[in-house]
């Protein structure tokens, strides 16, 4: 790879050019890359394109304008000056290099040579296939925008630029992957981000050595946050440009990866992923509201199940007055293995709801919940309660705003299930510490996973636990190390 | 421009103290939190110790003293005699990085509670008459509680150093 560093010019004689396009990009062999040759002034002009990638009715134009010099020009001496003049398009890029030509012509760019000429001339012509912005699935709001990124990194950046007007925004772009040379933008407003952080992302980008990044934000992320076995996830996704801006405006630094809607948020911190866009979508009361109750759905989803798993097996934990808590006979089945089988079950339907055409999923639903759910108890497979309990945690996890967060308090849920199973009190007090205790020894980029919880911060957890007014909000959070602490200048 | 100047220098003198009084903070809001859980423990049996067992029925066999009233009062109560705790971390360890210094001193907290200061609670059984439920659900409790204190004013003490530094730089 290192040998193909070597950088060749761009050689004088267009049949050179033919030769080397032949051997190195496959022209011909290719169907996708194609060229076009016409003559001006009996000297020969080539143009290279990619079909699927370009703009045909701008090419039409500039060949046209390129062929009418044949009848309008006197002066052949200078005649690359005048295509050059000719080539009608804002951006017009001279190089020396074919390297650089290979790179612009495979993104879909056109490139033009002139026989005797030692530069060829790059025209951005590019239209890439896509989508116009919609609403993003996982990320509906009520009220506000509608807006979602795309799958074009130059549309997202500009949609964030709409929001954000500032001359001190940011958007640099790096390549990324030896093979699929995706771009790579990262996004920050100069004077609030942390200058550490910035230095921190560039080094690890640029550290990535892969042929391709064909999972785009994904793969970046596993490049970027060294995981592990550490199920939760250590950066937030959005695909609302409302969301990203937001964060810019906190010092957040944002990075985009063409090919992928998601924009990944850094530095993340667990508390990132239990708010949603629509909390400031409404009034603050209410937006506290609807976060408490999330929050009280999240609580469930991950400590319902151990908790009830526990008074079952030993009721004489339960204070006065909560003892119908627990199944009122003893079922077939041991309770631990119902409740990991009905999860497990949870989990099926989950899935299936994902492959599954809308057409067929409302029957799908039907299935599951009314038969599956009314069957099993009077096959005597599972108790009601057991039922009642797996569902709060279910539903309590899919009122999480994070898919990814929502997943790995499952598994946190499982193992918690299981521990309590073995061990009684003390499995599920342990357990409870290891969850607390390993959350708060995770850093994502240098971050304290669980602050403002552990380590504490007042002012950012009373920001958590109530939804303050936007006037009220003056302190960017301090986690982002904003240059900038004010919010209101 | 002058606002700006003063904001700045009242954030300049702010600054020293802010460590600490933050240290405080955590001690009350931890004190509070953990306590409070520790009572919720207590509610589900889970220990059969609670923060009222330890400060107001070793002394008061009342009535009140084993309901809420008697927990809520507990609870204040611990909320204040953890800002000594937090002090007491603030002066001697807050250097200390990383999490497990103050695990460790979660840990030793919970020995000087349960082993050496036993004696002064005559309502709490000594160490090894406990269950075993009882003193792991305290050890955890503590050692949840550790951490919070001490990863926090650690953290705390270690991030307002770093954020005085870059900015003397940029006014020298």
């Amino acid at each position: 790879m290192g040998q193909l560093k070597e950088k060749v010019p761009v050689p004088n004689k267009v049949k050179e050019v033919q030769e080397y396009m032949k051997k190195r990009v496959g022209v011909g062999t290719s169907f996708d890359v194609g060229f076009r040759e016409i003559t001006i002034f009996k000297k020969k002009v080539h143009l290279y394109y990619l079909t699927g990638l370009c703009d045909t009715s701008v090419i039409v134009q500039i060949i046209k304008k390129l062929v009418s010099i044949n009848d309008q020009e006197r002066n052949t001496s200078k005649l690359p000056e005048v295509i050059e003049n000719r080539l009608v398009h804002q951006q017009v890029d001279k190089v020396k290099n074919m390297d650089e030509v290979v790179d612009q012509l495979l993104s879909g760019l056109i490139v033009v040579f002139i026989d005797g000429d030692s530069e060829a001339y790059i025209i951005d012509v590019r239209k890439y296939p896509g989508r116009a912005p919609e609403e993003p699935d996982t990320e509906k709001v009520v009220r506000g925008s509608r807006d979602g990124f795309t799958e074009n990194i130059i549309e997202n950046t500009a949609l964030t630029r709409r929001r954000i007007r500032d001359e001190r925004l940011r958007n640099e772009i790096l390549k990324v992957g030896e093979r699929s040379k995706t771009d790579i933008c990262i996004s920050y407003i100069q004077d609030i981000a942390d200058d550490g952080l910035i230095k921190v992302i560039k080094k690890e980008l640029e550290n990535i050595e892969i042929d391709g990044i064909a999972m785009a934000d994904k793969t970046v992320e596993e490049f970027l946050v060294k995981q592990r076995f550490n199920p939760f996830p250590m950066v937030r996704y959005t695909e609302r440009p409302d969301i990203a801006a937001t964060h810019l405006f906190e010092g957040h630094v944002l990075i985009m990866v063409d090919t992928s809607p998601s924009m990944i948020i850094t530095p993340t911190t667990y508390f990132h992923h239990v708010q949603h866009a629509q909390e400031y979508r409404q009034s603050p009361m209410i937006g506290s509201f609807v976060r408490w109750i999330r929050f009280i759905g999240i609580l469930a989803s991950v400590f319902l199940l151990p908790m009830w798993l526990l008074f079952v097996m030993e009721p004489t934990l339960l204070p006065s007055g909560l003892e119908f808590i627990g199944p009122n006979e003893q079922g077939n089945i041991p309770i631990f293995v119902q409740i990991l089988l009905a999860d497990i079950g949870v989990e099926f339907l989950r899935m299936a709801a994902i492959h599954t055409p809308t057409a067929l999923s409302t029957a799908m639903g039907l299935i599951a919940a009314v038969l599956i759910g009314q069957i099993a108890i009077d096959v005597g497979l599972f108790s009601p309660e057991v039922i009642l309990y797996v569902s709060i945690s279910a539903i309590g996890s899919f009122a999480t705003p994070s898919y990814e967060l929502s997943m790995a308090n499952k598994i946190s849920r499982m193992l918690l299930v299981l521990i309590t199973a073995m061990f009684g009190v003390e499995g599920l007090t342990v357990g409870f510490t290891l969850y607390i205790l390993g959350l708060s020894h995770t850093k994502s980029l240098n971050t304290p996973f669980l602050w403002p919880f552990i380590p504490f911060n007042l002012n950012a957890l009373v920001q958590i636990l109530f939804r303050l007014s936007v006037p009220a909000m003056k302190d960017r959070p301090s986690i982002v190390h904003p240059r900038n602490n004010y919010r209101q200048p | 421009m002058e606002k700006e100047k003063l904001e700045q220098n009242q954030n300049q003198n702010e600054k020293p103290m802010s460590a600490f009084v933050k240290a405080i903070v955590t001690g009350v809001i931890g004190g509070l939190l953990w306590s409070f859980l520790g009572a919720v423990t207590h509610y589900f049996n889970f220990s059969s110790v609670s923060p009222a067992t330890f400060l107001i029925r070793s002394w008061l066999q009342t009535k009140w003293s084993d309901g809420w009233l008697g927990e809520l009062l507990a609870i204040i109560a611990l909320g204040l005699i953890s800002i000594l705790i937090a002090i007491l971390y603030y002066a001697l360890l807050r250097k200390m990085k990383g999490i497990w210094p103050s695990i460790v001193f979660g840990v030793v907290l919970w020995f000087l509670v349960f082993y050496l200061l036993q004696p002064i609670f005559p309502n709490i059984k000594s160490m090894t008459k406990l269950t075993s439920d009882t003193v792991v659900t305290t050890v955890c409790l503590f050692i949840l509680y550790g951490t919070f204190i001490g990863y926090s004013i650690s953290y705390e003490y270690y991030d307002s150093i770093k954020q005085n530094e870059p900015k003397s730089k940029a006014e020298t």
